[in-house]
């Protein structure tokens, strides 16, 4: 989970491997705030499967590759 | 995961937000006043739940996401204070969690240069960089180092 310059860099990085996803950096923090915006909440509950699937279907991550076991 | 282990969880990771670093096994004991195996017992819980991750003899802490025990290549400056992120996902997620602006510093891990990316009111100042995540999200906590 790794943050590059642009996805030439990316590119040039994996130099043939398989890659996985690749977003935007702004998508990223839309991200992080909503999947550990309650981490330090006094009320803290652990996320359920769904509840976290819910946040990446809800930020277009959908499809194989960011379905949740 | 019970009442105890939860309020064992919280107060770890604030312990952790307050020192800048993991505290100890015997710190978070010396907190609750018990036994420093009561709170390892209660990090392995937590551990197999996925609520934190110790190190390979699961005696410490490796990570408390998205904060990091040891350095990594994210630096996270935030509040006053510093940690590591884990991934470049969870330095982001130190901001978010902690609610503030910061500062994170990295490089690019291909050509290795500095990158600093500022988040100012939950957003980055460079729109222009990418994440990247190599493992599906089926297998994240297969390897969650690795990850």
């Amino acid at each position: 989970m790794l943050l590059f310059r642009s996805e030439e860099h990316v590119a040039a990085w994996l130099a043939g491997r398989k890659p996985g996803a690749t977003i935007s950096v702004t998508k990223l923090c839309e991200l992080a705030n909503a999947w550990w915006g309650d981490r330090l909440a006094p009320d803290w509950r652990p996320h359920t499967r769904d509840q976290n699937q819910s946040i990446l279907d809800r930020l277009g991550l959908t499809g194989p590759f960011w379905t949740l076991p | 995961m019970d009442e105890a282990d939860i309020t064992l969880r919280n107060l770890t990771y604030h312990r952790f937000v307050e020192l800048g670093t993991a505290p100890s096994a015997a710190e978070i004991a010396a907190a609750m006043d018990s036994p420093v195996e009561v709170v390892r017992d209660g990090w392995r819980r937590l551990h197999d739940a996925h609520a934190l991750v110790l190190d390979g003899d699961a005696r410490e802490l490796r990570m408390a996401n998205p904060f990091a025990a040891r350095p990594t290549p994210y630096r996270v400056e935030a509040a006053g204070r510093s940690w590591y992120g884990n991934c470049a996902w969870d330095a982001f997620g130190i901001c978010a969690a902690l609610h503030v602006d910061g500062e994170i510093r990295t490089e690019c891990p291909d050509c290795r240069t500095p990158i600093d990316v500022a988040i100012r009111d939950q957003r980055p100042d460079d729109d222009g960089l990418v994440f990247h995540v190599l493992v599906p999200a089926v297998d994240w906590w297969r390897d969650i180092g690795f990850t």
